[in-house]
C-alpha cells in the first residue's frame, strides 16, 4: 500500500497549509454565491417603468396606480408631466424606457374610443419592449374595460422547481468550480517535482501507480467536500433537487475524478508549479463549450462536437437532467462516458508518469 | 561480488558529456567518495546509481542487479540523501521518516523502531514532532541522512551530506557516517577535501566526468607525490653543509632561515642527525603533508574549488 503512504504525506501537506486549504474549501462558497447572486439567485425583480402623463386627468391618474399594482411592474418617481423631459432622460441613459399616456386620454376612455398608448424604448434594448408590450395591453385593457378578440385565459401553476434560473446554472457552476481540482492538482505535482521531493521518492521503491493514486487520494475528500458545499449553498440559494440527489452526487464526483485526472496529466508533463498554470489555458474554454454559464445549443456545430466528446458537457447535461427529476436510466450514456474518461485518463496518467521517473 | 559496480558509465546531456566512461568498483562495507569539483559529474553519477538518469551509454549494477534493467530491485536496496535536502515541510520527523519507511516496505512496528533510534542518533529526538520546515538546515540535513537509512538499506549514497553546513553540524554528520562504516556500503560525494580524507576508505578523484584518480587517500598523495619533503628551522648553517645536502638529496632550498629538503625515501631521523653531528642547531623540523588538494591540483592542474 506505497500508494496509501504517498497519499497521507499529500492530505497532511493540504490540511496543513491554511492557505491551500482555504482555496479549496472556500472557493466553491464564493463560487456558488457570486454566480448564483449574479445570474438570479433571488426572485425575479419587477420591471421599473417611467411613465409621462400628458393627459394629468383622474383616470389616467388612476391608470398609472393601477399600473404600480401590477406585481412586474415597479414605477419609477416621478411621473413625468412633459414627454421632452423623459425624451431627454432616455437618451441620456438615466431611464431605459417610458410609457407616454397622451391628452386626451380620459375623454377617449369615457367616449369608449381606441386609447393610443406609447411605449418608448431604446434600440439598443429591443427585448424591453417584447416584454413590456403584453403587459400593457393586458393591464390596460383591464383597467378600460375593453374586451379582448380572444380571451386568453392564463393558468399559473405551482413548479415543483422554485427558481429556474438557479436550477439552469448551479450544475454548470458546481462543475466548473471543480474543474479547479485540475490546476491544484497540477500545481502539487508540479511543485513536488520543482522542489525535488518526486526524484527523491523516485529512488524509492514506489511504481508510477502509487504515484498517481497517492497524489489522486488526498482529493477525494476535498471532492466530497467541495461537492457538499455546492449542494448545500445552491439548496440555500433556491436550489430544487426534483430528482435523486445520490445521482447528482455521483456526477459531479466522477467530473472531479475526470478534473483530478487531467490535474494528474498536466503535472506529469510541466516542470514547474508555475508552468501548471498553464492548466487555466483548457480550463476556462472547456468550461465555456461545456455550457458551464450558458446553453451550446447556439454553438457552431463544429464546437458543439468537440464539447460532445469532453466529459464536462456530459456532466453538466447529466447533473441538471437528474436535478430536475429525470431517472438514471435517462442519463446512462453520460454516466459511462465520464467513467470511460476518468478510466482513460488515469491511464494515461500512469503512463507519463512513468515516463517522467527516469530522464 | 561487488556493491556498486559501474562500466564504462557515460551520461550525455544534448552532446554535453556529464560523465564520461566511469568504471568503479566499490567493495561491500566499503566508504567510497566521489572527491572533484562543482559540475565534475558527481551527482550525474549518482542520480545514474540510484536509476533516475538512463546512461547514454555503458550501465551500472548495485549488488548484482543492473540500473537499466532491473531498477526497482536496485531501489530496495539503496536509500539517498540527495544533495539539496528535500523533506516534506509540513510533516515532522516520525511522519518523514515513517513515509520513506513504509514506501520501503518496512511495518510500522519496524518504522517505530528504527525512527526512534535514528532520532536519537541524530539529535532529533526532542523535535521529532514538529514539522520540518521549522528546522535549520543541519537539522534538515541530519533528518534527510535518517531517511536515507530509515529503510536498513544496503547501500547508501550520500550526496554531498555536509553541503552549506557549518562546521560544528557537518562535523556531527562526519561523526556518524564514520559510525557506519563497515554496515553499509556508502558512496558519498563532496567537494570537501577534508571530507573524503578522513572519511574515506578509498577515493575516487573525478574532474570533467572522469575518474582521473583512484585509491586511498595515502595511496593518492603517495602516487601523486613521489618525493617528501621536510622543512628545518636552524640557526647557524653553514656553506659546506648546504652543499652537502645538496649531493645527497634531490632538491634543497633555502629560505627565510628555512631549509627545504625533498627526497624520494627521506628519512627525518638521518637529517636530524646529520645536522647535529655537524653542529647545527635544529629549532624545529617537520615533514609536509601533500593534502588531497595537493593531489587533485597535481592531476588537473587547478584548485578543487574552481
Amino acid at each position: 500500500m506505497k500508494f496509501w503512504e504517498i497519499g497521507k504525506r499529500n492530505l497532511k501537506e493540504i490540511y496543513r497549509n491554511p492557505v491551500l486549504l482555504g482555496f479549496l474549501l472556500g472557493m466553491p462558497v464564493a463560487f456558488m454565491l457570486v454566480f448564483c447572486a449574479a445570474a438570479g439567485g433571488g426572485q425575479a425583480s419587477p420591471i421599473a417603468l417611467s411613465i409621462v402623463d400628458e393627459d394629468g386627468s383622474q383616470t389616467s391618474s388612476a391608470f398609472v396606480q393601477y399600473l404600480g399594482s401590477v406585481e412586474a411592474i415597479e414605477l419609477n418617481e416621478p411621473i413625468y408631466s412633459e414627454k421632452s423631459q423623459a425624451q431627454e432622460d432616455l437618451e441620456d441613459g438615466r431611464i431605459s424606457f417610458y410609457l407616454f399616456i397622451p391628452s386626451g386620454f380620459q375623454e377617449a376612455k369615457q367616449a369608449q374610443q381606441t386609447v393610443n398608448l406609447e411605449l418608448v424604448y431604446k434600440a439598443a434594448d429591443p427585448m424591453i419592449g417584447l416584454q413590456l408590450k403584453p403587459i400593457i395591453e393586458a393591464v390596460g385593457s383591464e383597467f378600460l374595460g375593453v374586451a379582448p378578440p380572444l380571451n386568453v385565459e392564463l393558468k399559473v401553476t405551482e413548479s415543483k422547481i422554485k427558481n429556474m434560473a438557479v436550477n439552469f446554472y448551479f450544475p454548470g457552476i458546481a462543475i466548473f468550480g471543480l474543474m479547479i481540482l485540475i490546476s491544484t492538482a497540477a500545481e502539487i505535482i508540479a511543485g513536488d517535482r520543482e522542489k525535488g521531493f518526486l526524484a527523491r521518492m523516485f529512488t524509492t521503491p514506489a511504481r508510477p501507480w502509487d504515484f498517481i493514486l497517492g497524489y489522486s487520494l488526498p482529493f477525494i475528500p476535498v471532492l466530497i467536500i467541495s461537492t457538499l458545499i455546492y449542494l448545500g449553498v445552491g439548496m440555500g440559494l433556491g436550489l430544487t433537487v426534483v430528482g435523486n440527489l445520490g445521482y447528482a452526487f455521483l456526477i459531479f464526483f466522477l467530473i472531479g475524478l475526470c478534473s483530478i485526472g487531467i490535474g494528474m496529466i498536466v503535472g506529469s508533463l510541466v516542470k514547474s508549479e508555475s508552468q501548471a498554470g498553464i492548466s487555466w489555458i483548457f480550463i476556462v474554454p472547456m468550461a465555456m463549450i461545456s455550457g458551464a454559464w450558458f446553453t451550446v445549443e447556439r454553438m457552431p456545430s463544429a464546437i458543439k462536437s468537440v464539447a460532445g466528446v469532453l466529459p464536462f458537457i456530459h456532466a453538466i447535461d447529466a447533473s441538471r437532467a437528474v436535478i430536475n427529476g429525470s431517472s438514471f436510466s435517462a442519463i446512462m450514456l453520460d454516466f459511462y462516458w465520464l467513467v470511460g474518461w476518468a478510466v482513460v485518463l488515469f491511464a494515461v496518467g500512469i503512463v507519463l508518469f512513468r515516463r517522467t521517473m527516469v530522464s | 561480488m561487488n556493491a556498486v559496480q559501474t562500466f564504462k558509465l557515460t551520461k550525455e546531456f544534448d552532446g554535453l558529456v556529464a560523465v564520461n566512461g566511469v568504471d568503479l568498483e566499490i567493495k561491500k562495507g566499503e566508504l567510497f567518495s566521489l572527491l572533484g569539483p562543482n559540475g565534475a559529474g558527481k551527482t550525474t553519477t549518482i542520480r545514474m546509481l540510484c536509476c533516475l538518469l538512463k546512461p547514454t551509454r555503458g550501465t551500472a549494477s548495485i549488488l548484482g542487479y543492473d540500473v537499466v534493467k532491473t531498477p526497482f530491485a536496485v531501489k530496495n536496496l539503496i536509500g539517498v540523501s540527495p544533495q539539496d535536502t528535500i523533506l516534506s515541510e509540513r510533516l515532522n520527523c516520525r511522519e518523514n521518516l515513517a513515509l520513506i519507511g513504509k514506501v520501503h516496505g518496512l511495518s510500522s512496528n519496524e518504522v517505530e523502531r528504527r525512527s526512534k533510534e535514528l532520532l536519537e542518533t541524530m539529535g532529533l529526538t526532542e523535535r521529532s514532532k514538529d514539522q520540518v520546515r521549522k528546522f535549520s538546515g543541519g537539522m534538515k540535513r541530519r533528518l534527510s541522512i535518517a531517511m536515507a537509512l530509515v529503510s536498513n538499506p544496503q547501500v547508501l549514497f550520500l550526496d554531498e551530506p555536509t553541503l552549506g553546513l557549518d562546521p560544528q553540524a557537518r562535523r556531527t554528520i562526519w561523526e556518524y557516517v564514520a559510525g557506519l562504516k563497515g554496515k553499509k556500503t556508502i558512496l558519498l560525494t563532496t567537494h570537501y577535501m577534508e571530507e573524503a580524507d578522513s572519511l574515506s576508505d578509498r577515493i575516487g578523484i573525478i574532474d570533467e566526468g572522469k575518474v582521473v584518480a583512484l585509491g586511498t587517500s595515502q595511496e593518492l598523495k603517495t602516487n601523486v607525490f613521489k618525493m617528501r619533503n621536510m622543512v628545518v628551522s636552524t640557526g647557524n648553517l653553514t656553506a659546506e653543509v648546504i652543499a652537502d645536502l645538496h649531493n645527497k638529496y634531490s632538491r634543497v632550498a633555502m629560505t627565510k632561515g628555512e631549509l627545504k629538503i625533498s627526497h624520494k625515501d627521506l628519512d627525518f631521523k638521518e637529517i636530524v642527525d646529520y645536522l647535529h653531528s655537524r653542529g647545527i642547531t635544529v629549532y624545529s623540523a617537520a615533514l609536509e603533508q601533500p593534502t588531497l588538494e595537493d593531489v587533485f591540483i597535481q592531476i588537473t592542474g587547478k584548485k578543487l574549488r574552481d
